[in-house]
């Protein structure tokens, strides 16, 4: 750890090896583009690498301080103007066979980690989830897109994710 | 409510999965200060999470470990650049990053600048002077040049006149030396106009040709010319005008067969086709 927080190459090489592949499973993920989740995973360790001293073991493990920097980095991704853009234009090309390609990929990403996890919710958990986890809206404007009391959403999705919890053991 | 409530109400996944709001995330920190328990749980969680993570991976593209490496290279670079110039704390201190970085770099390449300028400068100053320098030393060297060729080439002249010189008198030597050469000598005639006048004729016996030594005689006018004349019983006979030439020591004349004598006139320029009898300088017999 110490090797860590003094930027040292070949630790930081250690931890890229250790953690690319689980860390590029959650960005694709929430990106759903294999190629836009390669550009943000690099985002991700620049971050890592960055940031690295002002993590805090006492607050928790870094694999879940890294879990939640490729997370946030994929959500402002996902949100990012350009990112808007390039969906518009992918949306009026839908029909033709080109665009079938980057969903195929999608798929092989969906049948695995918590998207896979996530099919065993019920449907109305699975939803909050989703828009809480996977597209980053607060409980507020999830229950707005929800239409759901704010408590309701509370609820559900503190429920949901007791339930995750036993089925990723 | 008491701690295992807590623990149990989904607090603990949505603080790590980072679902929390601010709020939640103060009070669940809060609470782990206090509650050794809720922190075990919430390494459990977090155990549950990374082991679940690492059983589904992904591997990204090959090349993107390199990307980030020569990304995070050029980072430290640029921080080591930073606490070359001095701690980082003072920098922070005494100026926003953005002036301590520009500063004192500025100043160095004004300072830079400035040397630079100057020294082009006296450069330039120091080239224009050896130009000129070299400008007049080669306009010197050119007129010695040119002087010289011109010696040289007069040089030349005197020498192929020398030579010509030298050819001639021995031609002229040859001629006096041959066994059948008749040489006639001619003086002044008693009366004559000129009592200093001399010259020689000489007489190839073989082939009849007439040279003419002249020793001495008097400077012709513009306009008058000394001829030489063979007499062959009383008459006489046209032997060509004497161009008179100086360092010539002979004339070749017009081939004279027969003879009794060789008389020099002065005549008209060009000659005449008798002779003028009172301009008649020089005789002698054969």
């Amino acid at each position: 750890m110490s090797l860590l927080k003094s930027r040292d190459d070949k630790a930081f090489g250690y931890l890229y090896d250790n953690y690319s592949g689980s860390l590029f499973t959650i960005v694709s993920q929430i990106v759903n583009d294999m190629e836009l989740a390669n550009d943000v995973l690099q985002e991700v360790f620049i971050n890592i690498w960055r940031k690295i001293e002002s993590y805090d073991a006492s607050k928790g493990r870094l694999f879940t301080w890294m879990l939640n920097i490729a997370r946030n980095a994929s959500i402002d991704t996902l949100r990012s103007k350009s990112y808007q853009n390039s969906q518009k234009n992918q949306s009026l090309s839908d029909t033709t066979e080109f665009s079938s390609a980057p969903g195929k990929t999608n798929q092989d990403i969906d049948i695995i980690g918590f998207k896979k996890v996530m099919e065993r919710l019920k449907k109305e958990h699975r939803v909050l989830i989703d828009l809480a986890y996977f597209k980053g809206y607060t409980h507020e404007e999830i229950s707005e897109i929800e239409d759901l009391p704010l408590g309701t959403v509370k609820t559900r999705i503190r429920n949901a994710l007791l339930q995750l919890r036993e089925y990723l053991k | 409510m008491n701690i295992q409530e807590y623990i149990s109400s989904g607090i603990i996944e949505s603080y790590v999965l980072g679902l929390a709001t601010n709020s939640e995330k103060q009070e669940f920190e809060r609470m782990c200060a206090l509650h050794p328990e809720l922190v075990k749980a919430r390494n459990a969680f977090e155990m549950t999470l990374e082991e679940f993570a690492m059983m589904n991976q992904t591997k990204p593209s090959k090349n993107l470990k390199s990307k980030i490496f020569a990304a995070i290279d050029i980072e430290s670079d640029q921080e080591h650049f930073i606490t070359e110039g001095g701690s980082a704390d003072e920098l922070v201190m005494n100026d926003p990053p953005d002036t301590i970085f520009k500063r004192p770099s500025a100043v160095v390449s004004m300072g830079r600048a400035r040397f630079l300028a100057a020294a082009s400068v006296i450069l330039l100053l120091c080239s224009i002077a050896l130009n000129f320098y070299y400008f007049r030393k080669y306009m010197d060297y050119n007129t010695r040049y040119q002087a010289l060729v011109q010696s040289q080439s007069e040089l030349a002249g005197n020498n192929q006149a020398l030579q010509a010189k030298m050819a001639e008198y021995e031609n002229t030597l040859n001629l006096m030396k041959d066994p059948h050469m008749l040489v006639v000598k001619m003086p002044s005639i008693p009366k004559g106009p000129d009592l200093a006048s001399m010259t020689t004729v000489y007489w190839d016996s073989l082939s009849k040709d007439v040279y003419l030594s002249v020793s001495h005689l008097p400077d012709p006018s513009e306009t008058q010319q000394y001829q030489l004349w063979a007499l062959l019983d009383g008459k006489p006979i046209d032997a060509g005008v004497i161009e008179l030439r100086k360092g010539v020591a002979m004339v070749k004349m017009k081939n004279i067969p027969k003879a009794d004598a060789f008389a020099i006139t002065l005549e008209k320029k060009g000659g005449s086709p008798s002779p003028n009898l009172k301009q008649l300088y020089v005789m002698g017999k054969v």
